[in-house]
Order: structure tokens, then sequence, then C-alpha cells
């Protein structure tokens, strides 16, 4: 008979529980874990076991086993204790149940970038308390789950053969279970804003309905706005339906205007528009502007995010506001210069601001040479120019010649090859 | 979008709607009709004249019942059955369903090429041509990813599975007789009376169904305030699946019965229906037998698969590459290989197989639907959608006469 340092949940799962004299005081239905994950990176942060949902004469009951210990005797396991607590359901209302909400689901594997489902857990026994290390997603899980595991080792031993196993720390893994979510989110801080943003949106395709919007809830604004931008658009509008308003406004403010617009034409009309009520002033009229344009012009792809300056203003002066409002990657492929009426003079680029002297003023600098596109132009007009002039952006500017925004070539590169496909 | 726009108009939205959402009920009920039930209808209706027609009726009202049960449940939670089997029952019961799923389907798939064979055998094309080419053809379709346009293709050439309907009114069946034994059917309960009611439930009803409704309730996203659409759908499928199955036993009945052939396989039947009924209504029963054949061979080695690898944790899906996905495509391909291969075996015992794989769905349905039934009452889970008393009548009711028949079967064979 020796006690166990370390064991599988499913071994503890159905255990009988015995006190010092061998008397069984119930049987182990579920155990409860506190999960933190502090911020302090050294802390310990493995969930903590407080306690275990037993069954006592057909009963599920909330308990605390005193000096738990897991001994096994032969084949068999057994808990053994000093005494059982009854306590009332409270006491775990910050608690999770392992084999409720963790053993059996899916959870996010953070190094592999994927949904994994859990076969066992791996805890640890220490006196500090009672652990969950890692969680075992391969197939001596499943075979350990079956009880076949030991059977097959046997068999494959004489060949030199080995059950595939597959383990994964608690630190490398997110649960998604919206319940746990819930009870975590007030002290922590989702290990999923670690992800790419385009892999994060591989694994909520991935994910079941029901736990997107969760899921979504737990990551921050910048973050989920990025993700979103990825996923596909069936996703996107079960997310923005589902989030409460005030968060789906939020969202949809951090997105680039033209993408937040393109989204919102797949919405119901009356939710556009609570959506639009409830964002920035400023940034919903930029999106309201190009949801206006019918589809496939020009304007129902373009975005309102652009920089302009007038021709007096010299390279030192572009740089310093760029250097203070930090703007995206893409409001950088191209730069335009207009006169007080918005109307479009010139452009110029990141190269011209780099390998120009600070003091030039930028009619010296731009490109008079303009190639655009009109706001209502058919999109398939824009591929041309994008690929005759070798250009990252191309301005877009209405009939009076007042520059509206630009088309930037990431947005209207699936298009072009969707067409191709589809020939 | 463009729909937005056109449809102002309140009832031509709702018929958008609808057909946007339509699919997944008639999809089911159109591969319900493969070349497995084809072959049990035609045996039925050959060796039973009009006589097990009835099986029909109550097959009807319990396949609704239960494609809407698992079309809720597929709303409401957004998880396969496969997955919440899994997540609610543990790894021991979601092991022996799919272990039997698995078997059952092997057996399934292997009629399905049995189907390819036979329906190309009347028109003279050798199965040791046909089988292997379109063996190939299903597994680069699913491979290569150019499955969901197939699938549509399949899709439209479902609408050929009527032609049973002209095969059967070739054979100039005795409306008054069909009547007559639906209400009244003379039929001896023996072992093989009830192997072959078995079959017929099984070949309705099939276990695998279940999860392939579920899932494609949940690729469409559907809401549950679609739910009426989703309803009209699930009707209409299953009423196509029940026309379908009546002309096909119809169309056997009437010439194959009456002049005392005994056939074995679904080609036997389009081959008897030659003198009997003509060159056309022959070729018409092996082109619908064609059709139904190849879209089943494509769709279910893929669905178990795809079931299989969602229960245990295995990365799953045509949109994923072979390396993303490897345990998926590997059980994939080795359920094409093994169903290939039996078929070309010189003796290959088929009609075995073929009723046989039919009667362990008819036993391994009792179990899923019983889980079905389980987790579609957990408030946890299905929140205020749970079943109506009505539904849990009919499911326990189900469920508790197939365990009847099969114990019966059990007991015949004993005795």
């Amino acid at each position: 008979m020796t006690s166990l340092t370390t064991f599988y949940l499913s071994r503890l799962l159905g255990c009988n529980i015995y006190d010092a004299r061998d008397n069984v005081l119930g049987r182990i239905h579920d155990v409860y874990v506190r999960i933190y994950t502090p911020l302090d990176e050294n802390q310990e942060n493995r969930p903590h076991v407080t306690g275990f949902l037993i069954r006592v004469n057909g009963e599920s009951k909330e308990a605390v086993l005193e000096d738990f210990q897991i001994v096994k005797f032969g084949t068999h396991y057994k808990v053994q204790c000093q005494g059982v607590t009854i306590v009332s359901h409270e006491k775990f209302s910050d608690a999770v149940l392992l084999k409720e909400t963790i053993l059996d689901q899916q959870i996010v594997d953070i190094n592999g970038r994927k949904l994994v489902r859990v076969n066992d857990i791996r805890m640890v026994v220490i006196p500090a308390g009672t652990f969950v290390v890692a969680v075992d997603v391969g197939i001596e899980g499943l075979l350990r789950r079956l009880g076949v595991n030991n059977f097959f080792k046997k068999i494959l031993k004489p060949f030199g053969g080995k059950i595939p196993s597959k383990f994964i720390l608690w630190d490398d893994v997110e649960t998604i279970e919206p319940n746990t979510l819930n009870i975590r989110l007030s002290q922590s801080r989702s290990k999923l804003n670690t992800i790419h943003p385009s892999d994060l949106a591989d694994i909520i395709e991935d994910m079941s309905k029901n736990y997107q919007a969760s899921i979504f809830s737990s990551l921050d604004e910048e973050h989920a706005a990025d993700v979103l931008e990825e996923l596909r658009v069936k996703e996107q509008v079960h997310i923005i339906e589902s989030l409460p308003l005030g968060k789906a406004a939020d969202v949809l403010e951090k997105m680039p205007a033209n993408e937040a617009a393109d989204l919102m034409d797949h919405l119901e009309d009356d939710k556009t528009e609570q959506l639009l009520l409830e964002m920035e002033p400023e940034t919903s009229e930029e999106v309201r502007d190009l949801l206006e344009y019918p589809d496939g012009t020009i304007g129902s792809r373009m975005t309102s995010d652009v920089l302009t300056f007038s021709p007096d203003q010299t390279i030192a002066d572009v740089l310093e506001y760029i250097q203070e409002e930090r703007p995206e990657m893409e409001s950088l492929y191209s730069l335009f210069v207009v006169d007080g009426s918005n109307v479009l003079k010139g452009t110029f680029t990141m190269r011209d601001l780099l390998i120009t002297e600070a003091t030039t003023p930028l009619d010296k600098v731009m490109n008079i040479n303009l190639n655009r596109v009109n706001d209502y132009d058919k999109l398939d007009s824009i591929s041309e120019i994008v690929s005759k002039y070798n250009l990252l952006a191309v301005p877009v500017t209405n009939d009076n010649d007042e520059l509206e925004g630009m088309v930037v070539i990431d947005d209207v590169v699936d298009e072009l090859i969707s067409k191709r496909r589809s020939l | 979008m463009t729909i937005k726009k056109v449809t102002n108009n309140k009832f031509l939205k709702r018929i958008g709607l609808f057909l946007a959402i339509l699919g997944p009920g008639i999809i089911t009920g159109s591969v319900d009709n493969d070349a497995g039930g084809i072959t049990t209808y035609s045996v039925a209706g050959a060796m039973y004249g009009y006589n097990l027609i009835w099986t029909l009726i109550p097959s009807f009202f319990v396949l609704l019942v239960v494609q809407e049960m698992n079309a809720r449940m597929g709303i409401v939670t957004g998880k396969g059955l496969a997955t919440l089997i899994r997540e609610n029952a543990g790894v021991k019961i979601t092991f022996f369903i799919f272990l039997g799923l698995l078997l059952a389907d092997i057996g399934n798939t292997t009629t399905e090429f049995a189907g390819v064979a036979g329906s190309l055998e009347v028109f003279g094309i050798s199965k040791y041509i046909s089988v292997p080419l379109v063996g190939f053809i299903v597994w680069i379709l699913v491979v290569k990813g150019t499955y969901t346009v197939a699938e549509r293709i399949f899709l439209i050439f479902s609408v050929s599975l009527l032609t049973y309907v002209v095969s059967a009114i070739l054979g100039h069946p005795h409306w008054s007789e069909i009547g007559h034994a639906i209400v009244m059917p003379q039929v001896h309960a023996n072992g093989a009376t009830i192997t072959m009611i078995l079959g017929l439930i099984g070949t309705t009803i099939a276990p695998w169904m279940q999860f392939y409704m579920q899932s494609s309730v949940i690729e469409k996203k559907l809401k549950i305030s679609q739910y009426n659409y989703v309803l009209a759908d699930i009707i209409i499928g299953c009423i196509g699946t029940v026309v379908v199955a009546f002309f096909i036993m119809v169309a056997c009945a009437s010439t194959l019965h009456g002049n005392h052939v005994i056939i074995n396989e679904a080609k036997d039947a389009a081959m008897a229906l030659k003198p009997l009924a003509g060159e056309f209504s022959s070729q018409l029963f092996a082109f619908g037998l064609f059709i139904a054949s190849i879209f089943s061979a494509t769709i279910l080695p893929l669905a178990t698969a795809f079931y299989v690898c969602e229960a245990f944790g295995f990365d799953a899906g045509i949109d994923k590459k072979w390396n993303e996905a490897q345990e998926f495509y590997i059980l994939y391909t080795i359920i094409i290989i093994l169903s290939v291969g039996i078929i070309l075996l010189p003796k290959a015992p088929l009609i075995g197989i073929s009723i046989w794989s039919q009667v362990i769905n008819a036993i391994l349905l009792p179990v899923v639907l019983i889980c079905m039934i389980l987790l579609v009452n957990k408030k946890k889970i299905m929140g205020k959608h749970v079943n109506k008393p009505i539904i849990n009548i009919i499911g326990w009711s189900t469920v508790v006469v197939l365990i009847g028949l099969s114990l019966m079967l059990l007991g015949s064979s004993f005795i």
C-alpha cells in the first residue's frame, strides 16, 4: 500500500472514502478546484483542490476532506482521510467542478493553437495542497478511462511499442467553458490574449457557437477587434448578435470603419441602427457613410481612415503627427495631400518620409500623377490600377475630386482571388 | 446582402429565409434512401408483397420526432451529438456507441459500393472496373476538398429518386390491395419477418443519420427563432423519404411478389423488372440505385470518420489538410478501402452484409436514442427547450419497441 503523490483524476473519481478505522464515509463524485491566474508570474497558478462533491447514501454533498490521501493497493485505489466535513454549497461559489467542467470538454492548447479534448487530468499532492498540473489529451488517457491501458501496455511491451501519450501543462491551456470563464474573469486576464488574432479566429471558428461569445468577452477590446476582423462572416454576425449591445459597439469601434461596415451589412437593419447609435458619434458617422455605398462598388470596400495634410506642411510636421497619433499600419500605406476643401492634390509614401529633408514642404515631395478611383466605380476596376502601378493603396475620390478614403490592397485581395477562382 | 435590398416584401423575405435554411432535413432524407435502403425495401416488397408497407407509417413519425430532437439540440447547444454524448456520458459509453457505429457503417458503406456495382452491372459495366473507380473518385473528392460542390450536385441528382414513382406505376400496382394491406397486413411473426421489420426500421432511421442531421444544423448556424423553418425542412425530408420507400416497395411488390420472383439484391430487382415491367422501368430503377449509392458512399464514410474523431477529440473536417487531421483522413481512407475490398472479393456475402448491417443499426439505434432523449431532457443543456411530454412518449415507445423486436430476434434465432 503506497500513498501517491501524483495521480489521475480518472483514478480518483468513484473511489470510496475511508476514515482511519477503514469505515466507508462516501464516494468521490467530483472535485472542486479554484482556478486563478494571478498577474504575478512567479506565483503558484495551478488549480487548487478546495473540496469534493461526494455521494453519501445516494445523495450528493459538498464536502471538505481532512488530510486527504489517495492510496494504491494492488490495482485498486482508495481515498483515505481523517474526517469528512459536509459544507454548504456557497463555500464553493468561486470554484469549478473538474469532472463536470473540464474532463471530456474542449480546452484551448495555447502553444498548439488549437482545441483539444481533455481525456484525463494529472494531479499532484504536495504539502501546500493538491493541484492540477497537466491535462492528458493523448490516446493513453482514453485507454486509461476505458480501463484497458495496462492491458495494452503489457501486449506492446515485448515489441518495444508504446501507447502515444500527450500531456499539456496547465500553464499552456485555457478553459472555454462559459461557467469557468465567468468565475475567473473577475480576477484574471485570459491567456488567449497571447494568441495571434488569426490563430485565435481559427480556434473560435471550431468552437460550438454558445462558447464563441463568452470567449470573446474574455478578450481585451483591442484583441477582440483584431480577432473579429479575422473571423468568417457567419461567426462575426453570430458574435455581434450575442454580445451585449454596449460591448459589441465598443469592439466595432476598435475595428477599421470599412471592416465594421462590411460586418454590419450582414446584420439586420434594426440591429445595425442600434449599434450605430451606441457607438461614438465620430466612428458611427464614418461607418454610416460607408454603409450607404451599394455592394460591389469601391466605396463599399474603402477605408476612410486616411491621413491627410496640407501642401504647405513639412515632412517634420508629418513625422511629428504620426508619432503622436500612432496610426495603424494600413493608414500609412499611402499618405495624402489635400487643399482646404479636401480636394486631392497629391500623394506621398513612407519612403518619401524617410529619405527627404525634414524641412521640405509636402508640395515639393508629393506625387501629382494621381491614380485614383471614383467611389461609385465597380470594385473590379481597381485590380488593374493596383497591379499596373504597384500600389499598396489607391485613393478614392468623389465626382468633385474630394478625397473620400482609400482602398487598401489587403481588403481587395480576397475579392480578386475569389473572382479568379470562380472562373 | 442583395436579398436584403430586393425583398421588402415580407412574403418573399420568408421564402428567401426558408430556402436559405432548407437542406439538412432534405439531404438527410435523401441519404436515407441509400443502396441499403433500396435493397431492403425491394426485398421486403418482393418477399412480403404489400404486407410490410404499413411499417412506413410508424417509421415516418419516429423519423420526424428523432430528427426534430436532433435539430433542436443542434440549434440550442451548437454542439454535435458525438460531442454531447462524450461530454455527458463519459468515455466508456461513447466508446461502445462509436465502435458499433463504426462497424455498422463499414457494413453500410460496403452496401453502397454493392449498389454502385449492381446498378452499373445492369448497364453492362463490370464491378471490377466500376467499384475501384467510384471508390477512388469518392476518396479524391473529399481529400482534395471539392466535397461541398459534390454535395450540391448530388442533392440535385437526388430528385432522380423520384424515378421510383415511375418504376412503380409501370408495374401496374393494385391500389385497393395496397390500401387493404396497409390497414390489415397479413404477416406471420417469425424470425425472418422480425429481421425484415428490424431491417426496414434500421434503414429508415439509421443511427449515423442522427449525428449527420445535428451537424448539418450546426453547420448552418441556425437560430431558435428559425425553428419553424427547420421543422418544415425536416417534415419535407421525412415525407420524401417515406414516399420514395413506399414506391420502391410497391414497384417490387406488384411485379416481383405476384410472379414469385425471389430477389436478394436491389440489382436483382432491377433485372427482374425487365421482363415484367419493361426495359425502361428496369433502367430507371438501376439509375436511381446508382445515384443513391454514390451519394451515400460519399457521405457515409466521411460522416463516420468525422463523428468518431469528434467524440475522441481528434481534429476532423474536410476544411483541414491531411497533416492537420491525420486520424480523420486515415480513418476515412480505411473505411473506403475496406468497403471497396469486400465488394471485390469473388464470393462476397453481400446480402448478408447488407441485411445484417441494417440489423446492427436497429440494435444500435435504441442506445443512441436513449442517450439523445436523456440529453434533450437535461435542463442544464437545453434550458427551456427540453422535450415536450408527447415527444418523450413517442421517443421512449420507439426505444421499447426496438429493444423488444431485437430481443425477439435474438430469441427466435435460438429456438
